[in-house]
């Protein structure tokens, strides 16, 4: 039975058991950790994204965005002193900012994009009140990985401005 | 400086073109030969340069386009399709033969059924039997296939269950009709050539029930799809094996209904039941209603669970979908494919917009107002029905797993190193030909695609899965985003239907009895395949480029009246 239990995950490999949600490990966006708030420069996390819920089975916007839901989970994060955890995207030039809310149970947050690239951001706010953009230091940040999509053309890795001054969203 | 070179040599392409250009002739075997056809490289957008060291390069194999060189004049404008309706034991003559179509002022020598394009629309009440008495009076062996139908599988129209039919031979389909709502017939040998040139048209199963769907003013039946032309014409086909293997050929002209300004009036406040059909080689499509509102209804095999509104349609290739809209507001009114495409280049998404009809909505309302059924979202008991007797099968273990992968070999060293390094980022699905001349140079001698079973490692034909009459089958499918070029694949099972389940592990709550799906890259598509038709039937990608690069697998199922050879 032991050995059946071993063969399983083998023919199987690492895919969704019954029910069981698995985003694309392809698309899923490592969260860094700042270092700027003390007690989290060892913290960890990924920002799962799946398509979200379509009868279509893949999950796009009038202009052909694709909608996903996302899926964050955070580790080694310690409790928050003075203040709250709370969950950002944002488009790349941080153009355009969206809320998604305070880390729930289990550092853990959900929230949905409709952008092609983002960034996802942690802070630690001053309370829990919602605001346009951020006022806390930045804890954990991380990039879709359409963001790699970078290699052809471009100012170059070495220069200090955002590639949007360059006309490259 | 690159960029400027490239963009003139682009601009000079029609004048090379025409010079290189000397005419066609008649050949013999399978693909006629052409060898006095010339290549012409693919248009490319000036703002993406091609790799340094492909300037020169060509496909490996030779040219093809049909014709044989034959003066276009000297063929019958191609017509719109006819509505034919057939009662049970009628017999239509299908033939599939040479037509003129006009595009943009220019004449082409392509394909048609009947001199239509698209072909015949065969309008049938559900659980009728009809008699097709199919001609090829085309070159190239052909077939027919009747995509969606669980017919009797002696008439799937594939090699599994018949010989090709040569020029000048017949073959007569039997075609029964189970299941309401659209489908589509096309050919199953180098459909990347012959449904490219126009073999494709619908059949419009009538449910006995007047109530099947909501109330419309009229129907339309609306087939998508794209042609690749230059400023000189049509860009050939290979001829030994497919062009465009890497990512299927995507054109450069929109057509609905085989016209690239298909229009249609309708008057203010009316509610119109779209049957969309997506017949293109490669491209799904994002189908927008002018930003009139659209309701959900309906895809290949069935109605939704639950009518949904929805702001657009990705339809991929070989889907259907019923679609009601509304147009309340006087005015012309586009129906577009807006898309995000991508610069490889110069790594960034952007938004493209393409025309595929238009709508001139009258400023005078219809007699009867339809807006309060309009506004109502039904949901349809019959259809949740019909799905109870599979739920038990949701949640359990599959079946059999399907890894989809590719492997290449002898492609051009500049297309191998810059596929390594931009397969950093691979989206979702492939909105565009962002590697237009990459993808033509790449051909199905060189590329294969793979459909890999997980467990035994078995590849495509290689493959056979046994299942009995009346089981139902669980079918894991993921796309492997680890691969040299990983892309989005919509993968049709032939003489069944199947519900998609499950997408990335997470349920699907609202169903609908399917014969394609598209799979994106790094997802997992869980489907359940009622396995009710028996015979030896086909599962594989239905982009036509991938399925000529050898992506399809058999099965059978076994039962009385299993017709397989």
């Amino acid at each position: 039975m032991p050995a059946l239990l071993l063969v399983l995950p083998l023919l199987f490999g690492a895919l969704p058991g019954p029910g069981a949600v698995c985003p694309p490990e392809y698309y899923e966006i490592a969260l860094v950790p700042t270092g700027r708030v003390p007690g989290t420069g060892g913290s960890t996390g990924t920002a799962a994204v799946a398509f979200a819920q379509s009868p279509f089975g893949i999950a796009v916007s009038p202009d052909g965005s694709y909608v996903y839901d996302l899926h964050l989970t955070l580790r080694r994060l310690p409790p928050a002193r003075d203040g709250v955890y709370t969950v950002w995207i944002s488009t790349p030039d941080l153009k355009q900012i969206e809320r998604l809310g305070p880390l729930g149970a289990g550092h853990r947050a959900t929230g949905r994009v409709s952008w092609n690239k983002f960034l996802v951001i942690v802070t630690l706010e001053p309370d829990a009140a919602a605001s346009a953009k951020w006022r806390g230091p930045v804890v954990l940040r991380g990039l879709s990985r359409s963001g790699l999509m970078h290699t052809m053309a471009g100012h170059g890795p070495f220069q200090s401005e955002p590639c949007a001054t360059y006309g490259y969203f | 400086m690159r960029l400027l070179l490239t963009a003139a040599f682009v601009m000079l392409l029609p004048a090379v073109a025409a010079a290189q250009d000397h005419g066609m002739h008649h050949g013999h075997g399978a693909m006629p030969a052409s060898d006095s056809l010339a290549w012409r490289m693919p248009p490319m957008d000036p703002a993406m340069p091609m790799m340094p060291g492909l300037e020169t390069e060509l496909p490996p194999v030779a040219p093809f386009a049909p014709g044989g060189g034959m003066d276009p004049m000297m063929l019958p404008e191609a017509q719109p399709s006819e509505v034919v309706a057939l009662a049970d034991g009628d017999t239509l003559r299908l033939e599939a033969g040479l037509v003129r179509r006009t595009l943009g002022g220019k004449a082409f020598v392509m394909y048609g059924y009947n001199g239509q394009v698209p072909g015949p629309l065969l309008d049938v009440a559900q659980g009728t039997r009809v008699v097709v008495e199919f001609t090829n009076a085309i070159a190239l062996p052909t077939m027919v296939h009747w995509h969606g139908l669980r017919l009797d599988n002696r008439f799937d129209g594939t090699l599994l269950v018949q010989d090709a039919v040569q020029q000048g031979e017949t073959f007569t389909y039997e075609l029964t009709f189970p299941d309401a709502g659209v489908y589509w017939y096309h050919p199953h040998l180098r459909e990347d050539v012959q449904q490219d040139l126009g073999l494709y048209g619908n059949m419009l199963v009538r449910p006995p029930d007047a109530g099947y769907y909501g109330p419309a003013h009229r129907e339309e039946v609306l087939v998508l799809d794209d042609l690749l032309v230059d400023a000189h014409g049509l860009i050939p086909w290979g001829q030994e094996a497919a062009t465009h293997a890497l990512m299927g050929r995507f054109g450069t002209v929109m057509l609905a209904n085989g016209v690239p300004d298909h229009h249609l009036t309708v008057r203010r406040g009316e509610v119109v039941r779209f049957f969309l059909t997506n017949v293109a080689n490669a491209r799904t499509f994002n189908v927008v209603f002018g930003g009139a509102r659209a309701k959900l209804v309906a895809s290949d095999v069935s109605r939704f669970e639950r009518e949904a509104w929805v702001g657009s349609v990705p339809i991929a290739p070989a889907e259907r979908y019923v679609v009601e809209v509304r147009f309340d507001e006087a005015g012309e009114h586009a129906i577009t494919n807006a898309i995000q495409a991508i610069n490889h280049f110069r790594g960034e998404f952007y938004p493209h917009v393409d025309t595929l009809a238009t709508v001139t909505v009258l400023d005078t309302p219809p007699e009867d107002d339809l807006s309060e059924a309009f506004a109502t979202l039904r949901e349809h008991p019959d259809v949740q029905r019909d799905i109870d007797a599979f739920r038990e099968h949701f949640a359990r273990p599959p079946d059999h797993v399907l890894d989809l992968t590719v492997a290449v070999k002898n492609l051009p060293l500049p297309i191998v190193q810059s596929m390594e390094i931009d397969t950093l980022y691979v989206p979702p699905m492939e909105w565009n030909d962002a590697m237009p001349m990459m993808n033509w140079l790449s051909t199905g001698t060189q590329v294969t695609w793979i459909l890999r079973e997980r467990g035994t490692g078995r590849e495509n034909m290689d493959i056979h899965w046994d299942f009995r009459q009346g089981e139902v089958a669980k079918i894991r499918v993921f796309n492997d985003p680890e691969t040299f070029h990983p892309m989005n694949h919509p993968i049709h099972i032939h003489g069944q239907r199947f519900l998609v389940v499950a997408m990335d592990g997470v349920p699907n709550t609202n169903l609908v009895w399917k014969d394609t799906a598209i799979v994106p890259v790094g997802s997992t598509m869980d489907v359940l395949v009622d396995l009710s038709n028996p015979g030896r039937w086909m599962l594989h990608c239905h982009i036509a480029e991938h399925l000529e690069a050898g992506m399809m697998l058999s099965f059978r199922v076994g039962g009385g009246g299993d017709g397989a050879r």
